[in-house]
């Protein structure tokens, strides 16, 4: 014979400032925890892109990142023609240039960063699928105007739509606003490449290039080609694996954050079990009666156990709505979180909790209710009636 | 004093609960502790590896920029200049991982040793990093971390040059906080020239030590208007200044770190305070029988504060020594890591510790106060009613 989880339940409500303070403990855990893993979570979308599955990447051997390649105008002249690259309605290849710089841009409140310039030709955004304009026009080939990022936007002096913003040796136009859901690019300025390449005074006109191939097996025959070129010493990997290893970047916050959550977890975990315990105690007689009446051990812990989870659920329900709307204010009030990732770049990352982030979180409250339920659930059981109908 | 046997036995009457809030408030003080080393171990770098002497002079439109090599004998010839050295980045990735996992510059090698006298690196070395082309000088944190000696050759294939480069460790920087690789900025020019390149007519940033704190100002001034309308103008700052824009970006990082350790902080007292509520109630009765027999309010009130006090601050504890530990596991473990920067060494400073301290103290208090001093408050008449 089994309780009826309707007495579990109203048991949680019978004492509402104890059942709250329990709930409230798990609940700040859930907090800590859900913006941790949404600064993660946010972070990995920002610093990477996913990379269009055709693209290919071709950097000079050795690099690690189009920050620190260098091409030269023989090597995209070869590249441009091979066969296997995806043309546009024109019949150009779709085969994107590339100039990568880092200067110094001024935040609004003095500091200063490493932004990441890129300098692109028109193609760019036929190569970069999930690069659009969302505000504004593309900017205009040598004329000094400039596109930002979604983030760099309105984070750095003159980075707004129709501002003058200024880097490097020149100053630049801003005509438009790049959105790429969130991903990289919306921490970038693009510019003109030729422009840039005279501001930077590169030696080498190019870092890197990026390239739409038609098909998964020409792009395999593409990739073979550029690597056994001896001419140039360059190498072509596909985008997703690029972006891969940029990520990898943030596996050791990861690493970092999950053992700061079940440090934390613990802790509320211990919290959680006082509570169920000082409850097992304050109803000895009522576990006693319970036995006297036929219930067995089994039912009387499973009625235990099943109010700690009742108590962590509503713990991550109270908890996991305070961290979205804290994500929300603190998007708000702090715009983006700059993060300084490898490459002398600034990733400006805008908090948002995903649903991936919640579901961890309510993981990890489930089981603070279940150990903190499990030994105050198990004393229960074990109660002898006789003794407990003595304390009534 | 004389209570502080009753404190004791009230501890001891409900052992499973003392031993559960103790163990919820010691995690969660490590817990605070460890996250307030980060924004602490940023500060204490920079307290720790820059000099109110030394001056970065850098292109004024970002590191990345270069400035024409030449320019260093220019520096050099300021007023009030004791020594200046230029550096550019190598960005060698030792290994097969094909990533810098330590920061690494070509340097002047007769240079660096009178620009960074602090350093405490040994004269001999320094000697040797002169006298070999191929010679290179390690912080030994990165000694520690690959297990190299003085005398191993290692290879670092550069992700910015088109180079290779074999190496010989001659030297060390004594100090468990630095963790970069200074090579020999003419090594790397004749194996740029021996690839029919053009060599190395570059500086990334030229690091310049003052005669004196009162001359950095100056300096920096005529050093700026020295580049002035040239290829490259150039923006001169303390070294501080400079590390502390260097690591800026993650200032945001940190700020969320700060608001995630006040909310544990939160919870710490939501828990306690909780332990501190539950052990008045559950004494109502006998309470009422101390006060019915002659104990004061001060001393009803006294006792249950001292109970939560005495067993915030002993968790507290716990959790400092739980953090001494901890970091020193980390520290061995991960050694300096890229992608944290210098967040990830963990450094517990003494700050640090007192802060911990206090936190639990402070928890103690503030969760032993409400409980207690309503307990200390209600008519004896009035509980005796409830219990009996």
């Amino acid at each position: 014979m089994s309780l009826p989880p309707s007495y579990a339940i109203r048991n949680v409500t019978a004492r509402p400032a104890r059942s709250l303070m329990t709930a409230g403990v798990i609940a700040l855990v859930v907090v800590a925890c859900t913006l941790f893993l949404g600064l993660i979570s946010s972070l990995r979308r920002t610093l990477v892109s996913s990379g269009e599955p055709l693209n290919l990447v071709v950097m000079r051997k050795g690099s690690d990142n189009d920050g620190s390649s260098q091409l030269t105008l023989e090597a995209y002249q070869a590249i441009k023609y091979l066969d296997g690259i995806a043309r546009d309605a024109d019949d150009q290849p779709l085969v994107s240039p590339e100039l990568v710089v880092q200067p110094f841009f001024r935040t609004r409140d003095g500091g200063r960063e490493n932004v990441l310039v890129r300098g692109v030709e028109p193609v760019a955004l036929q190569v970069h699928r999930e690069v659009r304009i969302a505000e504004g026009r593309m900017f205009n080939p040598s004329s000094a105007e400039a596109v930002v990022g979604r983030g760099v936007m309105g984070r750095y002096e003159g980075a707004a739509l129709g501002d003058e913003l200024q880097f490097g040796r020149g100053r630049w136009k801003v005509v438009g606003v790049l959105d790429s859901g969130g991903s990289s690019f919306e921490s970038e300025v693009w510019v003109d490449v030729r422009e840039l390449a005279n501001d930077a005074k590169r030696p080498f006109p190019y870092s890197g290039i990026r390239l739409t191939a038609a098909s998964p097996d020409a792009m395999a025959a593409l990739e073979r080609r550029i690597d056994d070129d001896p001419r140039y010493a360059i190498e072509a990997q596909s985008e997703t694996a690029y972006y891969a290893k940029q990520a990898e970047s943030a596996n050791a916050l990861y690493v970092l954050v999950v053992g700061i959550a079940v440090l934390a977890g613990i802790g509320a975990g211990f919290g959680a079990a006082n509570t169920m315990y000082a409850a097992v105690q304050a109803r000895t007689a009522e576990i006693g009666t319970l036995r006297a009446l036929g219930f067995s051990r089994g039912a009387i812990l499973w009625s235990f156990q099943l109010e700690a989870v009742a108590l962590a659920v509503l713990g991550f329900l109270l908890g996991a709505a305070v961290a979205v709307l804290l994500t929300k204010a603190i998007a708000a009030l702090v715009g983006g979180v700059a993060f300084g990732a490898r490459t002398f770049t600034t990733n400006v990352v805008t908090l948002a909790v995903a649903p991936g982030d919640l579901a961890a979180a309510l993981v990890l409250s489930l089981l603070i209710g279940l150990a903190g339920g499990l030994g105050p659930a198990w004393r229960a059981a074990r109660l002898r009636p006789i003794e407990a109908l003595r304390k009534a | 004093m004389k209570w502080l046997g009753l404190v004791r036995a009230n501890l001891g009457r409900n052992a499973l609960r003392t031993a559960l809030t103790g163990a919820a408030i010691t995690l969660a003080v490590a817990l605070v502790c460890m996250l307030l080393t980060m924004p602490e171990g940023l500060n204490s770098l920079l307290d720790n590896l820059t000099n109110n002497t030394r001056i970065s002079v850098h292109n004024k439109a970002g590191v990345v920029y270069a400035m024409p090599y030449a320019f260093t004998r220019k520096v050099r010839q300021v007023d009030g200049v004791a020594a200046a050295a230029a550096m550019t980045w190598f960005g060698g990735a030792y290994e097969e991982a094909g990533r810098v996992t330590f920061p690494n510059f070509a340097v002047e090698a007769d240079q660096v040793g009178a620009v960074y006298p602090d350093y405490g690196i040994r004269p001999e070395q320094l000697a040797d990093f002169q006298r070999y082309r191929d010679g290179a000088i390690v912080g030994r944190q990165t000694m520690r971390k690959y297990n190299w000696k003085i005398g191993d050759r290692v290879t670092l294939r550069s992700t910015v040059w088109p180079v290779t480069l074999d190496l010989r460790i001659v030297g060390e920087v004594p100090n468990e906080r630095a963790p970069m690789l200074w090579l020999n900025r003419e090594y790397l020019d004749q194996a740029l020239k021996a690839q029919g390149r053009p060599g190395l007519g570059i500086a990334g940033v030229i690091w310049v030590r003052a005669e004196s704190p009162e001359r950095v100002n100056a300096i920096m001034r005529t050093v700026d208007e020295l580049s002035r309308n040239s290829e490259a103008e150039t923006a001169s700052e303390t070294e501080k200044s400079f590390f502390a824009n260097f690591f800026g970006s993650l200032q945001g990082f940190v700020t969320i770190v700060l608001i995630v350790t006040g909310l544990v902080a939160l919870c710490i007292v939501f828990i306690a305070a909780n332990t501190a509520s539950m052990a008045v109630r559950e004494r109502a009765g006998e309470l009422a029988v101390m006060k019915a027999i002659g104990f004061t309010r001060g001393i009803i009130f006294g006792t249950l504060l001292a109970e939560a006090v005495v067993l915030s601050t002993v968790a507290g504890l716990l959790g400092v020594a739980l953090t001494m530990g901890l970091t020193g596991l980390l520290r061995a473990f991960a050694g300096w890591n890229e992608t944290l920067g210098p967040l990830g060494s963990f450094i517990v400073t003494g700050p640090v510790i007192v802060q911990g301290v206090f936190l639990s103290l402070f928890v103690g208090m503030l969760s032993g106060v409400v409980p207690s001093w309503g307990a200390a408050r209600k008519p004896v008449v009035q509980t005796l009613h409830e219990v009996f």
